[in-house]
Parts: C-alpha cells; structure tokens; sequence
C-alpha cells in the first residue's frame, strides 16, 4: 500500500518509465492492486490542476497498458470503463482516457454493455476535429475494436449510430487514420442499415476518390497510396445504394483525369460495376462506353487501354449475366453488345487503318464474356473479315485482314480455355477460316499472321479433325518445298507451327514433313563457296532438331541422320571422287552430330525416358565411326582429326550415358575400359564401317588416335559415383593420365580432356584416393610445379593439373581442398608461372562442364561460398601489401578471376573494399583480365540504384577507364570495348546526377568518336551509351 | 500535345523482321555454330556503317501523332536512305499531305543522327518529293544548321522530341 503510493508520487514527479514498470510487477505478484492504485491518485483525479488531473489519468493508463490482461477482472473493467468515459468530458484528461479505453476494448473481460458505454461517451464527447492526428487515431481504433468484437452492441444502437458516427469521421483527412476509417466504413455499409444515410455515407467516402495523397520520402508509416486505394476501394463497392450516386462521378473522374486517375478509376468501376448490379449496368451502358471507348480508341499508354478493355468486359458480362440462360441457343442479343459490336465492324471496314487494331481488341475482349454475346460477336466478326478477305477490291489488304482474324481465332480459343465441355464457338465458320488460311499462307506478305491464325485454330480443343490437321501440314509443306527464301523469313513461326501438331499428330509430321526435310539434305557437302545451300542445309537441320523431339520423330532423326553421316565420311566406292578440300564435309558431318546433340540435349532437359535407349544403337554407331576414321587413310580420318567432331560426338555420348542406371553403366564401363586400356574395341563399337582386327586400337599412344579420348572421357564423366571402374590400382591409373598429360599428349583439347577424366573420378572416388592425393601434395607438387628448373611449358601444364584436381576436391567440400589451392599462393612470386597459378586459383571454383550434377558429381551446397570466403581476404590482402610488383600482379590477377568464376552473391558484401582494386586491375595489360573485371562491375550494377551505389565515389575513375578501353586505337579487342560502352551506358542510372554530371560534356565529346568504330556491334553499344548520356538531366 | 489531330486513322504496316544479317554473317563460315560457343571474331575487317545501320537507328523513332513508331507507318523505309562514305541522305514520307507534324518528325531523325553518326557525315533530310503541299519548306527548315540548332534551345520541342525519341534503343 505504502509502496504503491510511494511510487505513485515518485512518477508525478518524475515520469519515468521504472516506476511504471515497477508498479505492473507488483500487480503482476499480488503486491497490489488497481484500487490501491486508484485510491493513491485520488487527489490527483480531482485535483483542481489540470496538469495533475491529466498525469493522474495518464499514469492509470500507462499501467493498464502493460498490465497483464489476467488482472484485469470483468469487475475492475465494469468499473473502469465508465472512469473513462466521464474523463472524456474533461478537455485535460481526454487524450490519456482514450489511451485507456482502447486497452480496455481490446480485452476479452470487456464486455457488450460497456461498449455501447463506451460509444455513447465517445459520441457525446469526442469532437475529432478539435484532437490531433495521434489521438484522433485512438478514436478509430476504438471504434474499430468495437466494430470487431462488439458489433452487435453497436448494431443495436440502430441508426443513431451511424449518424453520430458519420458526424464523427467527416472530415478526416491524415492518411494513417484514414485506412482505419474506411475499414469501420465498409462494415458499416454491409452490416448495417444505411438507408437514410445513403447521401452523407455515399459524401463521406467518395470524397476521398481518386486517392491522390504520395507518401513522404522515407515515409516512416509504411502507408502507401495502394494501401490506401485499395482500402476506399473496399468501401466504394460496399453497397449496390451507391450506384447511382457513384456512377456520374466516375464517368467525370474518368474524362478529366490524369493518367493516375484514369487508372484508379476504371479499376474502381471494374470492381463496383458487379456489384451495383446488372439493372444499373444497363441503364448506363451508353454513357458508360462512350466513355471507354475513348480510353480503348486514343489510349493514354496501353496500361490504361488494357484496363478500360477489362472493365468493358465486366460490364458486358454485368449487363449479360443474368439472362444468359433466356439466350441459351440463339445467336441474336440487344442492346450494348450489339451497338458496340456493330460499331466495331463499321470502323474494321478498314482493317488496314489504325483503329482497326482497338476496335479488334474490343471484339476480343467480348468474346471472353458471357456464352451468348460470345457466341454473337464471333457471329458478326468471322464472316465479316471472310467476306472482306474474298473482296477481290480488298486484295491489298488481305494481310492486316489476316492478322485481325488470327487474333479473333486465338481470343475465341481462349474464351473457352479449359472449358470443354462449352461447345467451341468457331465450329460453324472452321472451313471457311481454314479456306482463307490456306489461301493466306501462300502469299509471303501475309504468311506470318496466317501462321498464327492457324496455330489458334489448332490449339483449340476439339475444333480440328486428323485430316484437317494433315491438310494444315500439307499446305505448310508447300511453303518449305516452294523456297528457301520463305523458310527464311518465317521460319520460326512455321516450326512452332509444326511443332505443336507434332505434340498433338505426330503421325502427320512423320509422314509428310520429315521424308520432305530429310531430302533436302545433300550426301555431300557444298563446296566452300555454295553459301546460300549450306546456310537452307542449316536451316534444314535446326528444322529437324525442332521438330524431332517426340520419341518416334527422334527414332526416325537418329536413324536418318546416321546413315547421313556414314555415306558423308565414308562414301561408296563409286562416288569416291577425289576430294581435295575435305573441310566442307568434316563441318557439314558436325552440324549433323550438331544436330543429334541439341535434339538429344532438349529431351534430356524435358526427361524423355527414351534417351536410355539410345546406348544399344547411337553410342555404338558413333565409336564405330570414330574409331574406324582412325584407322583411314588421310581422307578417311575426318573425323577422328577434327577435334570439333570428336567433342560434339562426346556430348552425345555424355547425354545417353548420363541416363542410364548404375547397373547399365556397370557393364558398359567393363566394354569401355577394355577399349581404353587394352585396345579391345567390339564391345562398344558396332556400324557398319569394318574395323580392322589386325592393327591395334590404343588411344592413349597412336598419334591417330590421340583425339579420340574426348570420346572416353565423356562416357567416364557421366557415370554414376558406385559404379566401379574395371582397373587395378585407382591411384596409379590416374597417375598414369596425369603423366600422360604432361608428355604425351600433342595439344591443349587432349590434356584438358583427359584432366577432366581426373577430375571427375577423383571427385567420386575420393575415398579410395587418399594416398594419391597425399603423393600429389608432398611429392607431385615440389616436382612438377615447384621445381624452378623443370620447363615453364611442363609447370604450366602441372598447374592446370592441379586446378582440376582442386575443382574436384571444392565442389564437395573436402578437408583436403583448401590445402590444395593452398601450394598455388607459393609460385605467385614465380616469373614464369606466377600468373597461371594466379589464374588457377580463381578458376577454381567456376562452374564447368564436367562437375554437374547430371554427371553425378558429387556437390555441396554453398560450396563456392566457402571457398570466397577464404581465399577473398587473403587475396585482397595480398593485392594491397605484396611488394613485389609481379606478385601483386598475380594477386589482382587472381582476385578477377575468381570473381569472374563465382556468383555475384559470394563477394558482393566485399564491394566497396574491392572496387580500388579491380580500377587497379584494370591497368594490366590482359585483355580477358579488363574482360572479367567490366564484367563484374556490369554485374553489381545490377539492382544499383543512384541514392545506393556502391560505384558512385569512384565514378569519374570509372568514366575515365571505360572511354579509354572503349577506344579501337587504345582497346584493340571488341568484347572489351563493348562491355566498357555497355557500362559507361549504365553509369547514368546508377550514379546520382549530382555526382556524375561533370563528366557528361566530356564522355558526350569522347563517345563522339567511337561512333566510327570499325566494328558494327560496338558502335550500336556507342550510340545507346551516349543516348543515354544525353538523357541525363538532373 | 497540339489540339489538332492531322491524321486520326493512319493505315498501319507490320514492321519486316530485325535485318536477317546472322544468316549473312554465318554463312561465310564453314561451321554451324553451338549455341553455347561464343565466337571472338576477332578479325580486322572493317564494318562501314551502311544504309542497313542507319535504317536501324531511326525506325523505332516514335511518331508524335500515334502510339507507332515511323517504319510502322511507313514514314521511314531502308531503300529511302542513301550513305555514301561521308554523306547521308534520309527521305521519309508523311502519312498525309498537310501533315503539319512533318518538321517535327524530320527534326526527330536529324537529333537522332546527330546523337548516334561520328561528325565526319554530312546529314541531309527531305521530305518524299511531292508527298507534302510545304514539301520546300520544310526541307529548308530540315537543312538548315541555325533553325535546327534554335528549335533545339526551345526546351518544349525539345522534350516533345525527346517523347519521340524515348524507345530508339529498343531494336
């Protein structure tokens, strides 16, 4: 008791938070109690002070706050409550008792009496326009806790309510508060009976519309003009009672609007239109359209045309809803439909003319309404355009008249979009759109609309017959067949075209289109002058990849296309004409293996289950002719020479391998492995091409032969981590490659493919390698790379070793990784392999072709996060301190590496440390270096903006840097210069104007001379960078 | 934007597809490209800015009149443009005889130029012989470096030209 009292004079004198504090833990523990309390500010409520009587009234209501709501009984509530409501009457005590009163509200003792209490009091008392914004917030918040909790109290009230409360809430105008009142409005206007209040309902919430109000910057209410909109918005469509009221309004808001306005507006009628009801919608539907039509016809930006469209649709559909049924067959209707239908096919008398394209979107937009005006517009629109398309006066315009009817066919599709059971209404005018089609396709000038008028027709459920489907193909035939030229403009279209009758008929496509495509291939290649035939040969061929992704279309391609390939490297004994130029017939038998590896690439990423097949017959028949190329005469050795060939026939190889199940692989591995090591060919090779049984096969040795290991590596790295590998020793056969590499191979292909091989058994195997790794660390390393006397070319060729053996290592997180990257920071200071090691270093982590999971590596998540987060620090530190000139060279040369190897997430916190660096690094002389570090400065522009940019105290350094590396005579290699444009281009974005703007004058004069830049690519980076230099205003 | 409307309807062509110079490109090679192999082209051949490029440069120009741009509405075609090794010539024709919104389009194309050719090239712009009842006029105006220059210091041509100019980057 004492205590309480105590505490309660310390705080009127004090007003600090512990005494508050202290006296809720001792009504929390009993100590005391909220009478005790009253009792002790007795004087200080009736005190003749106002400030005291304000205090007094605050402190009750700092502790109720924090009471803990147990104690507060249904009887101290009884008591309470009405305390307050007397305190409102006092203009002193008012603004602590709301505080107190929306404690209590909240409370679950408080009870139905109470709040009509509570109401009346605040109705009698409360004048909202003489508090301030804080307390006029309570004031809602109150009454919005009522409206949660005690809404029937408050319904019983009857119309008073409403009518104090309209009294109550005009005139609000803060934002904050706003939000809570259009919350109390709508429940309002659902739940209770507003019907002699209508008007002053209808004045106190329209007159908010349109929401203008923009928050401030750095708003710290986080209330947005959409919160806001969207809140009225829920009170505008509330009641049908506004409807004739809001109607006029919104047709004056819509007129003379802004762009803003316009917007809100028809999102606000789209969603009120409903609700008003049909009865309305009918009654203004002339004003209503006259009004958005002009939003349709001479849009503002096609935002506001596209809502203007969407809210046409939802008053055709409120006009036409409810009597859908009475039209259920009939093909007739009234009213606006009909008038605005008919006035769109007066004005597409001209389809040529610009109007003709709105007025089409507004026929559309009909179409996805109801059955019935759907059914009529397709009535009216169909023939009109068939009619006008046969108009022998109209010829010249057939091909925007097309292009109006395919976009008609694809909306009447849509329109009964996953709604089968909806009888399709282009059925009755199929023949003769598809008469018109097919005259349409004939002609260059309108084929493409056609195209797509056609694949709307095809798409449409149920609407096309087989034979309908196979005159389609049949008339598409016709164009490829006709020319080439045609294929070349329309080609893409007329593949997807074909493409998705493939999905629905394959039967069609393999009848009629591939025997078509497969003819045009020639048996041989086109001498190196016939450019026009090898680029239709191309265009035949990625027809083919396209089209042949269905498993019996793909049968077909890899049986067609391999027979291809044999009679192109091997041809018949009569055709052997001497052929001295075999170029021709290498790049032409690698666009078809091309071909097979981008098809089977597709069906991989689509997961076919078909691929797996293809290890009996494709893989087979593609070791049969590469090993049997090996063993040719000169001309005969096309293939196994060209190591294009022998890549592309190894990705091949990968795809199918990746596929198959462990157990498949097991047995394949064995026939491979016996060919790899022991030269036994046959259980991998079969095909036609007789492999000599008395020369010996050994890749790893015969000069011939060499180039064929891509083809080994590919199926070794695709296997899975428990297949087992048919040799003795693990360890020592790795070794065995790695030696080979560093003596025996003849060039740069060969060792990096038989380093992948290292790489991706080391990375599954890795447990078995745990002496093979140890021998690398302690002896392979000081021999290979340390040893200052061993050739640079063989330390070069140790280190690339080593980062492929780092890779495999890193991507599973093994203890070891680090100390492997770890022995490359000893040669940084090297002269002769510093910068390889440097290299080495940051390339470690990059993504490869060899590592992924569809090669069933094995990968740790975050794994190149790990790695950054080591090796960054060392790196930077290292490119600030080093001393010697060449070692921080290397460090900067690793340090771009690495960058340009890991994604941006992994060093973007170390940004602003980095920048000095990579400006620095910009100074070496490696144009791939300058390459990689515009690249990243291009990478964390993205999502800069200019009040946060990372760049923008370095930007005059950047400008000057990019004008000098975007100079032919300073920069001579393209990718540089274009990246540098491309970046000074976006300089101005992302820097504020403030900051930048003195280098404008300078970078406009300078860009001035790029512009002549030899080559084409780099000027058009040119002319947008200095376009947008121009644009640069503050 | 001006109270009057010179051409409310204009007839609207689909614009030709994006210049077919990959096929043109490609094909002098022997070898079809992967998808994934980036080539260097590092050779020095020297590409000279032809009537192509410009075409490329002024056809997404929008018109001030319609939400399209002038290769739309057949304003502006490739075979109108001439380049000659340091002169070029654009002719464009308006959509109607007495469109009064000719010098701006013209005005247009001369910025555009004027921003993205290197200086060496003298730029001359005319309207399509008789396609306009001022055709003399607005050549003069077009042509001449101190009225160009002065529309320029107007800072509400300037921007109108600059609405026109908003999408030129977009091909």
């Amino acid at each position: 008791m004492e205590s309480t009292e105590r505490l309660v004079r310390t705080w009127m004198a004090s007003g600090r938070d512990e005494e508050i504090g202290e006296i809720v833990s001792d009504i929390s523990n009993d100590r005391t109690t909220l009478i005790v309390i009253v009792k002790a500010l007795g004087e200080y409520l009736t005190s003749e002070e106002n400030d005291l009587r304000r205090k007094g009234v605050e402190l009750l209501s700092l502790v109720l706050e924090k009471c803990p709501p147990a104690r507060l009984t249904r009887q101290s509530i009884r008591v309470l409550t009405p305390f307050y409501c007397g305190k409102l009457d006092d203009s002193e005590t008012i603004v602590p008792a709301l505080q107190g009163i929306l404690t209590l509200v909240k409370l679950p003792t408080f009870g139905a009496p109470e709040a009509t209490g509570v109401i009346d009091a605040l109705f009698l008392y409360v004048k909202t326009k003489s508090l301030v914004q804080s307390v006029r917030f309570n004031v809602y918040s109150i009454i919005d806790s009522l409206m949660a909790r005690h809404r029937d109290a408050l319904k019983a009230l009857g119309k008073k309510f409403v009518g104090n409360y309209i009294a109550l809430a005009e005139g609000e105008k803060d934002p904050r508060n706003l939000v809570v009142a259009f919350a109390i409005a709508r429940v309002i206007l659902i739940e209770f009976d507003i019907s002699e209040y209508v008007e002053s309902l209808f004045n106190i919430t329209f007159c908010y519309f349109p929401i203008t109000f923009r928050p401030p910057p750095n708003d710290p209410y986080g209330i947005s003009s959409d919160d806001l909109r969207a809140a009225l918005r829920q009170c505008l469509c509330a009641t049908p009672l506004f409807g004739p009221l809001a109607i006029p309004v919104f047709l004056e808001k819509l007129t003379a609007g802004s762009r803003a306005t316009k917007k809100d507006t028809l999102q606000a009628l789209a969603t009120c239109l409903p609700i008003f009801g049909s009865a309305l919608a009918r009654a203004t539907a002339r004003k209503l359209w006259s009004a958005l039509k002009l939003e349709i016809f001479q849009p503002m930006d096609s935002n506001i045309e596209e809502e203007a469209l969407k809210t046409t649709q939802i008053l055709v559909k409120t006009i036409y809803h409810e009597e859908e049924a009475a039209h259920e067959h009939s093909e007739d209707i009234a009213g606006l439909a009909r008038d605005a239908c008919e006035e769109c096919i007066q004005i597409l008398r001209e389809p040529e003319k610009s109007m003709a394209k709105p007025a089409t979107k507004v026929i559309c937009a009909f179409m996805a309404t109801t059955p019935s005006v759907s059914r009529y517009t397709v009535s009216l629109a169909v023939p009109h355009f068939v009619k006008l398309f046969l108009n022998p006066d109209e010829a010249a315009n057939r091909a925007p008249i097309l292009h109006l009817l395919s976009d008609i066919v694809n909306a009447a599709r849509d329109s009964v979009a996953g709604n089968v059971a909806e009888d399709v209404p282009l059925m009755p005018y199929k023949d003769e759109v598809l008469g018109v089609f097919s005259v349409g396709l004939k002609a260059s000038s309108s084929r493409l609309p056609t195209l797509s008028g056609l694949k709307g027709l095809i798409t449409t459920k149920t609407l096309l017959s087989d034979e309908e489907l196979g005159f389609i193909v049949h008339n598409v035939d016709e164009i490829i067949e006709g020319g080439t030229d045609a294929l070349e403009e329309s080609s893409d279209e007329i593949l997807d075209l074909l493409t998705t009758i493939a999905s629905i008929a394959p039967h069609h496509i393999e009848e009629q289109t591939l025997p078509l495509l497969f003819r045009m291939l020639p048996d041989v290649a086109f001498s190196r002058d016939a450019i026009k035939e090898r680029a239709n040969c191309w265009r035949t061929l990625s027809a083919l990849q396209t089209l042949c992704v269905q498993p019996e279309l793909f049968e077909t391609l890899v049986i067609r296309l391999t027979t291809k390939l044999d009679l192109v490297c091997f041809p018949a004994n009569g055709a052997r004409v001497e052929i001295v130029d075999t170029e021709p017939n290498a790049a032409y038998a690698h666009s078809i293996l091309t071909t097979i590896s981008n098809t089977l690439s597709t069906k991989v990423e689509k997961s076919h289950p078909d691929v797996g097949k293809y290890i009996e017959r494709l893989v087979p028949h593609i070791y049969n002719l590469f090993i049997f190329s090996a063993f040719g005469s000169d001309e005969q050795r096309l293939l196994a020479s060209d190591l294009r060939l022998v890549h592309v026939a190894g990705k091949i190889i990968s795809l199918v391998v990746q596929t198959l199940p462990p157990q498949r692989q097991t047995t394949f591995s064995i026939e491979l492995f016996k060919a790899l090591l022991d030269g036994q060919v046959k259980g991998v090779s079969q095909g036609h091409q007789k492999i000599p049984s008395d020369r010996k096969f050994d890749v790893l040795n015969e000069t011939t032969q060499k180039n064929l290991l891509p083809l080994f590596t590919a199926a070794i790295t695709s296997l899975h981590k428990e297949v087992p590998l048919p040799v003795v020793d693990l360890g020592r056969f790795l070794d065995s490659i790695l030696t080979w590499t560093l003596l025996q191979a003849d060039n740069g292909p060969q060792r990096t493919s038989a380093l992948q091989m290292v790489s991706s058994i080391v990375n599954k195997k890795v447990d078995e390698l745990s002496s093979f790794l140890s021998d690398k660390l302690d002896v392979y390393w000081p021999q290979e790379v340390g040893d200052v006397t061993r050739p640079a070319e063989s330390r070069h060729r140790a280190i690339q070793s080593w980062l492929w053996m780092s890779k495999a290592l890193i991507v599973r997180n093994h203890p070891l990784a680090l100390s492997f990257s770890e022995r490359l920071f000893q040669v940084f200071d090297d002269e002769a392999v510093g910068w390889d090691a440097a290299k080495a270093c940051g390339e470690i982590p990059g993504t490869d072709t060899i590592l992924t999971k569809r090669n069933h590596a094995v990968i740790k998540i975050l794994y190149s996060q790990k790695y950054v987060n080591t090796i960054l620090p060392r790196l930077m530190e290292g490119a600030k301190s080093s001393s010697k000139s060449n070692e921080q060279a290397a460090y900067l040369v690793a340090l771009t590496s690495l960058i340009k190897s890991t994604p941006k997430g992994t060093y973007v916190h170390e940004m602003p440390l980095l920048i000095p660096l990579l400006l620095q690094s910009l100074d070496l002389p490696d144009a791939n270096i300058r390459c990689n570090v515009i690249g990243t400065f291009l990478a964390v522009a993205e999502g800069e903006t200019p009040s946060k940019s990372l760049v923008s105290e370095h930007s005059s350094t950047l400008v000057t840097s990019m004008l000098k590396n975007s100079m032919v005579s300073e920069m001579p290699t393209t990718k540089v210069r274009v990246f540098a444009l491309q970046y000074l281009g976006l300089l101005p974005n992302i820097v504020r104007y403030d900051v930048l703007h003195p280098q404008k004058p300078l970078v406009l004069r300078e860009l001035a001379k790029v512009l002549d830049d030899p080559k084409r690519t780099v000027r058009k980076e040119a002319v947008n960078a200095r376009t947008n230099w121009f644009k640069y205003n503050g | 934007m001006a109270g009057e409307i010179f051409n409310p309807n204009p007839v609207v062509f689909s614009p030709a597809k994006a210049s077919g110079k990959y096929s043109d490109l490609s094909a002098q090679s022997l070898w079809l490209r992967d998808s994934y192999e980036e080539s260097d082209g590092e050779d020095d051949g020297i590409e000279e800015i032809d009537q192509e490029e410009i075409f490329d440069l002024i056809r997404a120009i929008y018109d001030p009149e319609h939400p399209n741009t002038l290769e739309e509405l057949r304003v502006v075609s490739a075979p109108q443009i001439s380049v000659t090794s340091n002169h070029v010539n654009v002719e464009f024709t308006p959509t109607v005889p007495h469109c009064g919104m000719s010098t701006l389009i013209g005005l247009s194309i001369r910025v555009r130029l004027l921003r993205s050719l290197p200086n060496r090239f003298k730029v001359d712009i005319y309207v399509k012989p008789g396609s306009h009842q001022s055709e003399h006029a607005v050549n003069k105006q077009l042509n001449d470096k101190e009225r160009v220059a002065a529309a320029l210091e107007n800072p509400v041509l300037l921007d109108t030209v600059e609405k026109c100019l908003s999408n030129v980057g977009a091909i």
